[in-house]
């Protein structure tokens, strides 16, 4: 508490302070895997066996392909130290666009393609304003978050809602490997292959060191100002993406496709070991546990009839405890 | 206490200097209202009209309060209240539910103001107890809050012929009478935070939080202040708000946060804390509160003004960041 305040008035020699106990319990594994464990108790007491049946662990695996999917990508902008708070409204805008083209006889590939291209020229308008002007991340990308909504809601138009029902599209997305959806199978090794960047590979390092210092990874001739581009870039990519399996899944497009999903992916995140605040920590595999504790939560509201709302009301308090988590991990503490 | 002329060095060696002198802001934002006036009053001739006037003042009476309560967050080093809007409505339902429970008008501003005062305090012990950053805590109690909202009420109005119903449609010197309140707020605050003790401490603290420390300021208790006092004003608003809209609902007052923050931003109080005038908002409010209402003129449905009004937030925001690079060397 106070030796924080008073050792940034001496100039700092930095002891690493040696408290196993308590790093173990804060640490990112320790505490993803007891938030599970507490989920999966709860969701055995609450619901029943049912809860870990096969049949619900698939349609689990069905709900967190989307969250999987954007997580793995916008995980690198969080890891560069920028957060982009557009990403549900991105999934909102790509999933509009996509249905739109269907609808207008378009091939889903070219659909596919057109809607990538948006969003990552989007995502390079985030760049713009948060790396070329230093705008504030989450200011800006707030706006970007209502800007993008807007735009869904003019190309759904009146109706709400554009069918774009497509046979071939719904079969490839309902294919099942080894009983789970092919998909679900696709977004987890996704998932690992973003794990393997951030530990192994050259690039993956280079998001990291960014995140973690941005002065000294200048100084070792990284780019900042390029890693976080990309980054920004990516995660509208990830959304896109998202967006587009949402359409084949459901068939349509909606106002509320996506709405709030941001915070629910990004306090899946932060549980997981990443941090809004600074970047240069965490890592996919945490994220995707995360998103796992959270999508057991929606699954319990479900199979307890309880409305959805409640949902938001736990992930709020958990996207605080896990501020509070990654403070004590070493966070910048706000005084 | 002497320590207050030092702390004015302090406050004002953050301060950036404008190469084109201090009235530069004023005449500029002052300019693109007037403006954005003309603009549409040539491409429609009926939007000088007396709706207009009742429509962008009273977004004007709404956003301007917010935005004081919004600055003072800003200034004094807390970055944002993402939180506004769930405040708001959360204040604007107990003002509800009292006015139908027949309250007069007094007991209703000040069940309002403790309203927001309570949400600013469990904000504030939130963010100075566990030592988390107020963007974080006030997007998540926010999205809290809202999700509570949902699950307490639908739709809630004002009943018609009561007291505060009819508050809301009186005018005072040609002019709705919620519109003045704003105003006179925004001038004491602005003379409150360059002439007081706490006004500067509160300055002081946002543009440079060690040298504040070394003067002896407590941060933890200036922080306390501000984000009680800024829910404050947030319940405050609520009076305002539920006076001249109809009926509400748990987002209604989504939209209004986007320009609560631009207006801030182009009001010219830095994000980063530490320098800007209130004063500045009654132009900055003005502007920002006739862009809706232009819209609406230019013939665009409130889908598209969501488009417009982030798209302003990015603008500004950046202009805000790069105003700021320009600032530090």
């Amino acid at each position: 508490m106070s030796a924080s305040t008073a050792a940034s008035n001496e100039p700092a020699t930095y002891v690493v302070p040696y408290r196993p106990v308590r790093e173990f319990l804060t640490g990112p594994i320790a505490s993803i895997s007891l938030t599970l464990i507490l989920v999966l108790a709860i969701g055995l007491f609450a619901a029943g066996p049912r809860f870990l049946s096969f049949g619900n662990v698939s349609i689990m695996g069905n709900f967190l392909i989307v969250p999987l999917v954007i997580a793995s990508f916008s995980g690198f902008a969080l890891m560069s130290g920028v957060v982009d708070l557009s990403i549900g409204s991105m999934v909102a805008f790509s999933a509009a666009v996509f249905a739109k083209l269907l609808t207008l006889g378009c091939s889903p590939l070219a659909a596919g393609g057109a809607s990538l291209v948006l969003c990552a020229a989007f995502g390079g308008f985030n760049a713009l304003a948060i790396v070329g002007f230093r705008a504030n991340p989450i200011a800006a990308t707030l706006g970007m978050l209502t800007a993008l909504r807007g735009i869904a809601w003019v190309i759904v138009g009146g109706s709400g809602r554009i069918n774009a029902f497509n046979m071939e599209l719904f079969t490839l997305v309902n294919m099942r490997v080894f009983g789970l959806p092919l998909f679900f199978l696709i977004s987890v090794a996704l998932i690992l292959f973003a794990t393997l960047m951030v530990t192994k590979m050259r690039v993956g390092r280079h998001v990291k060191a960014v995140g973690g210092d941005p002065q000294a990874a200048e100084r070792a001739g990284i780019s900042v100002g390029g890693v976080r581009t990309f980054a920004l870039i990516a995660s509208a990519v990830g959304a896109c993406l998202g967006g587009i399996i949402f359409v084949a899944q459901l068939g349509s497009a909606g106002r509320f496709t996506g709405f709030m999903l941001e915070f629910q992916v990004y306090a899946a995140l932060m549980i997981g070991g990443y941090s809004i605040l600074r970047g240069g920590v965490g890592n996919p595999f945490g994220g995707a546990l995360g998103l796992i504790v959270v999508a057991g939560m929606t699954n319990i509201l479900d199979l307890t009839a309880y409305s959805p709302y409640y949902l938001n009301i736990i992930v709020g308090i958990l996207l605080m405890s896990a501020v509070l988590l990654d403070r004590l991990r070493g966070g910048d503490a706000y005084e | 206490m002497s320590l207050n002329g030092t702390m004015e060095g302090v406050a004002a060696a953050g301060r950036p200097r404008l190469d084109w002198g201090r009235w530069s802001a004023p005449i500029v934002v002052a300019g693109a209202w007037l403006a954005l006036i003309a603009a549409t009053s040539i491409y429609r001739h009926d939007f000088l009209s007396h709706q207009t006037l009742l429509a962008v003042t009273f977004t004007m009476s709404v956003v301007g309060v917010l935005a004081i309560g919004q600055g003072l967050v800003a200034i004094s080093g807390g970055f944002l209240d993402l939180s506004q809007p769930s405040n708001l409505i959360l204040s604007s339902l107990v003002v509800i539910r009292l006015s139908e429970a027949g309250m007069p008008l007094p007991v209703l501003f000040v069940a309002g103001i403790l309203t927001g005062m309570a949400w600013g305090l469990v904000n504030a012990a939130i963010i100075v107890f566990g030592k988390l950053n107020p963007v974080i805590v006030t997007l998540s109690t926010n999205f809290i809050g809202i999700a509570a909202l949902y699950l307490i009420f639908q739709l809630a109005q004002v009943p018609n012929n009561s007291d505060i119903y009819y508050f809301g449609r009186a005018s005072f010197l040609g002019l709705p009478a919620i519109w003045w309140p704003m105003l006179a707020l925004i001038l004491i605050v602005g003379v409150f935070m360059q002439r007081t003790r706490f006004g500067r401490r509160a300055t002081a603290g946002g543009g440079n939080r060690f040298a504040a420390q070394v003067r002896g300021i407590s941060l933890r208790k200036t922080r306390f202040a501000v984000f009680t006092i800024a829910g404050g004003f947030v319940g405050f608003t609520s009076i305002l708000f539920v006076s001249a809209a109809g009926p509400i609902e748990a987002r209604s007052a989504d939209l209004l946060l986007l320009n609560v923050i631009a207006a801030v931003i182009v009001g010219g109080i830095a994000l980063s804390g530490g320098r800007g005038h209130f004063w500045m908002l009654i132009l900055s409010v003005g502007l920002l509160s006739t862009v809706p209402t232009s819209l609406v003129f230019f013939g665009l449905d409130s889908d598209s003004q969501a488009i417009f009004q982030g798209l302003i937030l990015v603008v500004a925001v950046a202009l805000d960041g790069y105003r700021s690079k320009k600032g530090t060397p």
